[in-house]
């Protein structure tokens, strides 16, 4: 037994249901305790949809546990005779494999024409896989199960793999592919699972290229369609605009068409000459970290280092098998590699480090909250906000924009904030609520050792001085060199001895 | 109850549901967590060794006066022994731990605070005295409502479960007056009669004027005391007219949820909307017995089939559904005004005071529906649900 408060990834049948259910023309039956039905309330919040989802719950009671599954064949016959689908996707939840019901002898029992949509059991362990294994094997399996051999697309073409219904930012991110794609005359032969149909898995061959947006989830499609059809897929990652060329300039060479045409498909972008505007030179002192899914903590990181020159203090994901593919993708930008699937280790990094702006999850946000740090949030576990109802792409030159305007609101504006505290009454105007004093600042996480040195009023007085941006680092190098020297009382002369040393 | 803690042993579809149900991440210091059972914990293993170190590291961190520790379905269906670890680790830890089944069989996720309460009463001292307990979880509002109006009527003052900590247990015993302020605590009303000969409370709910009324009376009667709440009554309607007329003669269905539908459709009925239909997960009949009778004429049915709902609100047309956040929007998107019911369970709705609330959350609903109407003056830019075309963003664009 494990004792878990916060989990990053839910468990392996939501992954099933989101890959599932976000194809058109497939629905999803889970077999599940009533209770394990969440997904389907998250499905219709979070996607906002005026539909009743594609995804059904043949719920598990107190009947059912003392007999066979008697009624799965009746749910799906009514999941038939309501959504049509062509396939019905079951899967069960850890608790329904525990009962080990024998739903395969229940489906093949079933009256022939009782059912008209073919039934597939997905094979995602119900303990074993994860959230994104699960959902990954799952996109994998119904592509194997309908792919046909086709004859290629005239002209260049590719399938985007990984956007899902509760994906992050998916629609946006396909729209802002789709955009460069459409630029160079590139065809999207089909996105998936996002709406794509059984059909579109039959001439899913058709492509010349393959692109796998989160890569976590899209690999072993990218391989089995690389082994099925001999299908390349493109290496770079399309984030941030310098790394869309380098996406885009991978993309044409594959598909064999002149690389000029990436002037076109960029001709929006701005995020590289933003970062030449005097806006944003103070961004070189600007200290980040990022967290979050292997591809997007890569993807975001690269972004923020070669395109914005920011110091980038650690970079982490909770996807813990793909924890070495991370270390080596990001093993020019920082040695500082976290992985781990415990939020409370990462909100110590973020303690730790204390960086000016964490890019992670929501977890990481409200860990951040808590330790007066900013956070942008660009990666999954996502809450409602990130279901927005515009155009918010995190990949592509939109998404690069995108970024640089995060940056840009996310940071607290410091000189704008020291001038009004230099030359503004104390606790007036609008920053007055905005930079949590030290002692308002301390959170759960932060941890007040034992034996730390005491300040003298003369000292307080002097660190109330110091720029509130820089003034909780400030603190705590004065502390660190107070203890380092067994200073018991920190008073001014202390104070500017460490400045002395540490700087700040 | 601050001072408690919620340990939940299953697997991470517990965990996500936690976390799911508490949606928007309360990061202030979560008391609750999840004893994660590992594919080593489903051979069967007794659940003990496993929770030791876990229940240790929840006392060292949060210093818990108590803990739930809940069973779910899994435990269930291994018939894992959760419940026989509660005596060891109490003692082992000297920390009071209930246990309780929290499980995704139940037709309602409301009849897990039965659980809850069930496990609190299998605890609370047996007494020969003649008190009253008010069941159930209450805002401190709704609690001073029911403390001075027992205090008007002479009545001793009433002991509430839960309380404010987990520890703070009220007797019960074959004279004391229980009475449930929500529909879904049968099984802690039942097994109070069966273990402890405590006679069952049965009245309307105190939801509007109307089970305020009766609820109030009836806990008079049963301290032989003839109390008469016609006035209060009557006032009360008076002074909520306003949320009141809003109402009345609009047209309300509701979809199965949360147990409280019975009694809501009952006031809702008695300040002149008319109620159409209520679908319910489940209806105890002697327990629900007088709300049954008040809704004489409507049709009432129990576990119903959602398409089969979907059918008959087609067919009926009301002017407002109350439903669940899973069909929510899709009624929305079938051209239905909905009032989201899952609210309904924490608002402050109870008594003579709750009252404007209640009828309020229902009102505000369609007058937001009929502002909106009005203002956008026609129908010629209609709200487009969005369906599963829309997701088709990268192939082509929807219609």
């Amino acid at each position: 037994m494990k004792l878990a408060i916060w989990s990053y990834q839910a468990p392996a049948h939501v992954g099933v249901s989101k890959a599932a259910a976000s194809f058109s023309g497939i629905h999803c039956v889970l077999r599940a305790p009533k209770g394990d039905g969440y997904g389907t309330i998250m499905l219709a919040m979070f996607e906002r949809l005026g539909v009743v989802p594609p995804l059904s719950i043949s719920a598990l009671n107190e009947a059912t546990l003392a007999g066979a599954a008697a009624d799965l064949p009746l749910l799906l016959a009514d999941v038939d005779r309501r959504h049509h689908p062509e396939m019905i996707v079951v899967t069960r939840s850890a608790t329904a494999s525990v009962l080990q019901e024998p739903l395969d002898g229940e489906i093949g029992m079933m009256a022939p024409g009782m059912v008209k949509a073919e039934i597939f059991q997905a094979s995602a362990h119900p303990v074993r896989d994860d959230e994104t294994s699960a959902f990954a094997l799952t996109t994998k399996e119904l592509v194997a199960h309908f792919a046909q051999d086709v004859k290629r697309s005239d002209g260049p073409s590719v399938n985007i793999i990984g956007p899902s219904l509760l994906g992050f930012h998916d629609r946006s991110n396909v729209e802002s592919l789709r955009r460069a794609l459409d630029a160079l005359g590139i065809e999207v032969n089909a996105v998936l699972p996002l709406g794509a149909s059984p059909d579109d898995l039959r001439r899913i061959g058709r492509a010349w290229v393959n692109i796998g947006t989160a890569r976590e989830l899209a690999q072993p499609t990218l391989e089995f369609l690389e082994g099925r059809f001999g299908t390349p897929w493109v290496r770079e990652l399309p984030y941030g605009e310098a790394g869309t060329t380098r996406f885009l300039r991978e993309l044409c060479a594959l598909c064999e068409i002149p690389a000029e045409r990436i002037k076109a498909a960029s001709k929006d972008a701005n995020l590289l000459w933003y970062a030449r505007t005097v806006d944003a030179h103070a961004l070189s002192s600007k200290r980040v970290a990022v967290f979050g899914t292997p591809t997007t903590a890569a993807g975001i990181a690269r972004t923020l280092r070669e395109e914005l020159d920011m110091r980038v203090e650690f970079v982490g994901t909770y996807v813990k098998e793909w924890g070495p593919w991370l270390r080596a993708r990001v093993s020019d930008i920082t040695d500082d590699v976290l992985v781990t699937d415990d939020y409370r280790e990462v909100a110590r990094a973020i303690d730790r480090t204390r960086p000016d702006i964490m890019f992670g999850s929501q977890m990481e946000r409200h860990s951040a909250s808590g330790l007066g740090v900013p956070c942008a949030v660009v990666s999954p576990p996502a809450h409602i906000l990130n279901f927005p109802l515009g155009y918010a792409p995190f990949v592509g030159y939109d998404g690069a924009n995108h970024i640089g305007d995060l940056v840009n609101t996310t940071q607290v504006l410091g000189l704008e904030h020291h001038l009004i505290e230099t030359f503004g009454p104390r606790g007036q105007g609008r920053f007055a609520e905005a930079a949590p004093e030290p002692e308002a600042a301390h959170s759960a996480v932060a941890t007040v050792e034992d034996g730390a040195p005491r300040w003298d009023p003369a000292a307080e007085r002097l660190m109330q001085r110091v720029p509130f941006f820089v003034r909780k680092k400030a603190r705590s190098n004065v502390e660190k060199y107070a203890k380092e020297r067994g200073v018991a009382v920190i008073d001014e002369a202390v104070v500017v001895r460490a400045r002395e040393h540490v700087g700040g | 109850m601050q001072d408690s803690f919620f340990l939940v042993v299953g697997t991470g579809s517990c965990q996500g549901f936690l976390q799911t149900a508490l949606g928007v991440m309360i990061f202030a210091k979560p008391r609750f967590a999840t004893a994660m059972l590992g594919e080593d914990d489903l051979s069967g293993a007794d659940p003990l060794t496993g929770l030791l170190p876990l229940v240790e590291a929840v006392v060292a961190e949060h210093q818990p006066s108590a803990i739930f520790l809940a069973s779910t379905c899994t435990p269930e269906i291994l018939k894992m022994n959760v419940a026989g670890c509660a005596a060891p680790l109490e003692e082992r830890f000297g920390v009071r731990v209930y246990p309780c089944r929290l499980d995704g069989f139940d037709p309602s996720y409301t009849i897990g605070e039965d659980h809850v309460l069930q496990s609190m009463l299998a605890r609370s001292p047996e007494t020969d005295e003649k008190n009253l307990v008010i069941l159930g979880c209450l805002s401190a509002l709704e609690e001073s409502e029911m403390r001075v109006e027992c205090a008007a009527m002479g009545l001793p003052e009433p002991r509430f479960l839960p309380a404010e900590s987990a520890l703070d247990l009220p007797p019960v015993g074959p004279n004391t007056v229980l009475a449930p302020a929500h529909p879904y605590l049968y099984q802690s009303c039942a097994w109070a009669q069966r273990e402890r000969g405590t006679a069952t409370f049965r009245t309307l709910f105190p939801y509007g004027p109307d089970g305020s009324r009766a609820f109030y009376e009836a806990i008079a009667a049963a301290f032989g005391k003839s109390v008469s709440y016609q006035e209060r009554e009557r006032d009360t309607w008076a002074a909520i007219e306003r949320e009141v007329a809003d109402l009345r003669g609009r047209t309300i269905a509701f979809c199965s949820d949360g147990l409280i539908e019975l009694p809501l459709a009952r006031t809702l009925r008695a300040a002149g909307a008319v109620v159409d239909f209520v679908g319910t997960p489940q209806i105890y009949k002697k327990f629900h017995a007088a709300e049954v009778a008040a809704l004489a004429g409507v049709e009432i049915v129990e576990r119903g089939d959602r398409f089969q709902t979907f059918a008959r609100l087609s067919e009926l047309k009301p002017d407002l559904v109350v439903a669940n956040l899973n069909i929510a929007n899709a009624l929305e998107g079938m051209g239905f005004t909905v009032k989201w019911s899952t609210e309904l369970t924490f608002q402050p709705i109870h008594g003579f005071s709750g009252a404007g609330s209640l009828f309020g959350l229902f009102a505000a609903t369609l007058r937001r529906h009929d502002a909106l109407a009005k203002r956008r003056r026609d129908d010629s830019v209609p709200a487009k649900p969005i369906d599963l075309d829309f997701f088709r963003v990268g192939v082509k664009t929807r219609a």
